[in-house]
């Protein structure tokens, strides 16, 4: 068993990690709640959007400018997808939603990996000025990337928060999230606080795939397909609090890797996810009533 | 109890055993087409290609399983690919372990699978629609993080029967009367053709007008007095079965295999190629096995890029749920016929016939 000395820098990196699948699991659960759509492009976007900024900075472009590349590129292919889409899936259920954006998903992929071809390419990376500066905790080495990380998933959540009590258009959204129709009704602009939901969903995804391009790997396959272990925590919420998600994203990220350096799990720390979801769910969805109504669950 | 007139209609329908003329036509069609396939596309292919029709044969029998799923009963999974990674593992287990003839490993392959599949569908299947879905996935995301670590049997010992070193592996062994590619391709052909028959007899009894019932609505099924939860957990089965088995002809047919060839991301491929390829019906499912391997063969003896097709793949599943909710095998007959109602009436209008009026 690794003693405690051990296990002080993956609290660390497991906070960061969380932090992000934080920040990712609010921007799917704002966007399901108001539209019904569980984003599943949100990796995709992400990585398309790392790895323009990435060419970007390679080009010669200043680095702030190329940051906000990727964040305004996901949010805008989001917004277009969520305009053309989103009305025309309106009325569907959730689960072919869902599915419809596997094909921006495999869109997005394929556009990556043809335009940035990994066999054979050299391995990409993004860094942040703040990664080499840093602080001690104790004998543990702290960089600024990391704490980044994690006030940005604390921030986004607190302020996701407040944005849906407070404001005019959050009280749209969780208006509609509890009936559409019924808030069409009431004359709430039904497509303009859809659309504002998809933007704000992109731009989160974009800031995401910025930080996990540093913080994981700038890779198209990894990007993309890491939307399923931030999918784990939304799970666990299901689908609803954000206060939950963001709890469930912290124990994700922190268990995750803390479970490297025990030498008999460390092969099967990527299940962590995938465990803490299917247990979560198996146990929340004990007491399940059949109906006839479209929220199922 | 005075039967009612659907009841009669019904009835004398089943009475007259003589098939009509559309149905003698499509039976001699699928003859024909499958003695083609069976011992034609043999002679015709070169090696490259029949082992790509070896592919597409294991993957339709995947697809079926899947179209089962979420076009008879109107489950979605996210995990198939993971079933097919456990029948191959159980397979190429049993396959170094016994000598065992060939189809008894096939059918015990299956079988294992399927247990495993009702094990993990259990607890699923308390949740429906997104739910199941993401949870199929979590699950696939798990078993493919174990495979990764425990590795395909390559002729060790022990449980695992994973063997460290990476020279000396033997191949996994195929049965005597089709060691050769050609043969072992109409092997899986049969294989397949029996799974089809299988589902076939499935959908056309019992289970399909339960399965049916569900797919419309599951509370008004469970008040028809259909067991909803053993008809559901029948359909994970025989899903899970017929991946199994696929999984072990997929062991035969690539002689070794490797965890990084089973990644999650590509259960949710074979979902999109499913739905593109039609999962209301069973063609769909060699719609979608051709989408799914064929074109990725020929696209690459054509040296153009796979990314175009994982593109079009994502247009596809687009296309299909915004417009075509049946997918390609429905979607091209009908448009074909269409087309061809456009052009006759094109024609007729050409060349209007005498006295008619050509307005």
């Amino acid at each position: 068993m690794p003693s405690w000395q051990d296990f002080q820098p993956f609290i660390v990196s497991g906070l960061a990690l969380g932090g992000v699948y934080a920040l990712s699991g609010v921007g799917l659960i704002v966007l399901y709640r108001a539209t019904g759509v569980l984003n599943l492009a949100f990796g995709a976007l992400g990585a398309m959007g790392a790895l323009i900024t990435w060419s970007l900075i390679k080009a010669g472009v200043p680095d702030w400018l190329s940051w906000l590349a990727c964040v305004v590129f996901a949010g805008a292919v989001t917004l277009g997808y969520g305009i053309i889409f989103g009305p025309a899936l309106a009325k569907r259920d959730p689960l072919v939603k869902a599915v419809a954006t596997i094909g921006l998903t495999l869109i997005l992929y394929g556009l990556a990996d043809l335009l940035w071809t990994t066999s054979g390419g050299q391995a990409r990376s993004i860094t942040f000025p703040t990664d080499n500066s840093g602080f001690m905790v104790g004998q543990v080495q702290v960089n600024w990337t990391q704490v980044i990380a994690l006030a940005a998933g604390v921030v986004i959540t607190v302020a996701t928060g407040a944005f849906l009590r407070y404001t005019k258009l959050g009280t749209a959204m969780r208006a509609m999230a509890n009936d559409r129709d019924i808030t069409a009704t009431l004359g709430v602009p039904v497509r303009k606080v859809e659309a504002a939901a998809w933007l704000g969903c992109g731009v989160l995804a974009g800031l995401a795939g910025l930080l996990l391009a540093d913080l994981v790997a700038l890779d198209a396959t990894t990007l993309t397909f890491l939307v399923i272990s931030s999918l784990a925590a939304v799970l666990i919420a299901r689908l609803r609090s954000i206060t939950i998600t963001f709890i469930a994203a912290i124990v994700i990220g922190l268990l995750h890797d803390l479970l490297t350096p025990i030498t008999a799990l460390t092969n099967y720390r990527d299940m962590t996810p995938f465990v803490l979801a299917a247990v979560a769910l198996l146990v929340l969805s004990r007491h399940q009533v059949m109906s006839q109504s479209r929220e199922e669950a | 109890m005075q039967a009612t007139p659907v009841q009669q209609d019904a009835s004398r329908r089943y009475k007259s055993p003589r098939p009509d003329r559309k149905q003698l036509t499509r039976a001699g069609v699928i003859a024909v087409l499958l003695l083609f396939v069976l011992f034609g596309l043999p002679q015709l292919l070169s090696l490259y290609y029949i082992d790509t029709m070896t592919q597409v044969a294991v993957y339709s029998m995947v697809a079926l399983g899947l179209g089962v799923l979420v076009g008879r009963v109107g489950l979605v999974s996210l995990g198939q690919v993971a079933v097919l990674a456990i029948g191959a593992w159980v397979a190429a287990r049993l396959l170094f372990a016994t000598t065992q003839p060939y189809p008894l490993v096939l059918l015990e392959a299956g079988l294992i699978t399927m247990v495993l599949g009702v094990i993990i569908g259990l607890p699923a299947l308390r949740l429906r629609g997104l739910y199941l879905a993401l949870i199929t996935l979590m699950l696939a995301g798990a078993i493919t993080v174990v495979l990764a670590t425990v590795n395909f049997p390559n002729g060790g010992h022990g449980f695992l029967g994973y063997n460290g070193s990476l020279v000396n592996i033997p191949p996994i062994r195929r049965p005597s009367i089709a060691a050769s590619d050609p043969a072992y391709f109409r092997y899986s052909v049969v294989v397949a053709i029996l799974m089809f028959a299988l589902v076939l007899a499935h959908i056309k009894t019992r289970p399909g007008r339960a399965w049916a019932a569900i797919r419309q609505s599951e509370p008004a099924a469970l008040a028809a007095g259909i067991n909803t939860w053993l008809y559901k957990l029948w359909a994970f089965a025989l899903a899970s079965f017929i991946t199994g088995v696929a999984g072990g002809v997929l062991a035969g047919a690539v002689h070794y295999l490797y965890s990084i060839g089973f990644p999650t991301q590509d259960s949710i491929t074979l979902l999109a190629v499913v739905l593109m390829g039609g999962a209301y019906s069973m063609w769909g499912a060699v719609v979608a096995a051709l989408l799914y391997q064929f074109l990725p063969a020929l696209l690459n003896n054509w040296g153009v890029s796979a990314d175009w097709l994982t593109i079009l793949f994502g247009v596809g599943v687009l296309q299909v749920l915004t417009t075509a909710p049946a997918g390609l095998a429905d979607q091209v007959p009908r448009d074909l016929a269409r087309l061809g109602r456009f052009l006759r009436s094109r024609i007729r209008k050409a060349a209007p016939a005498p006295g008619g009026d050509a307005a």
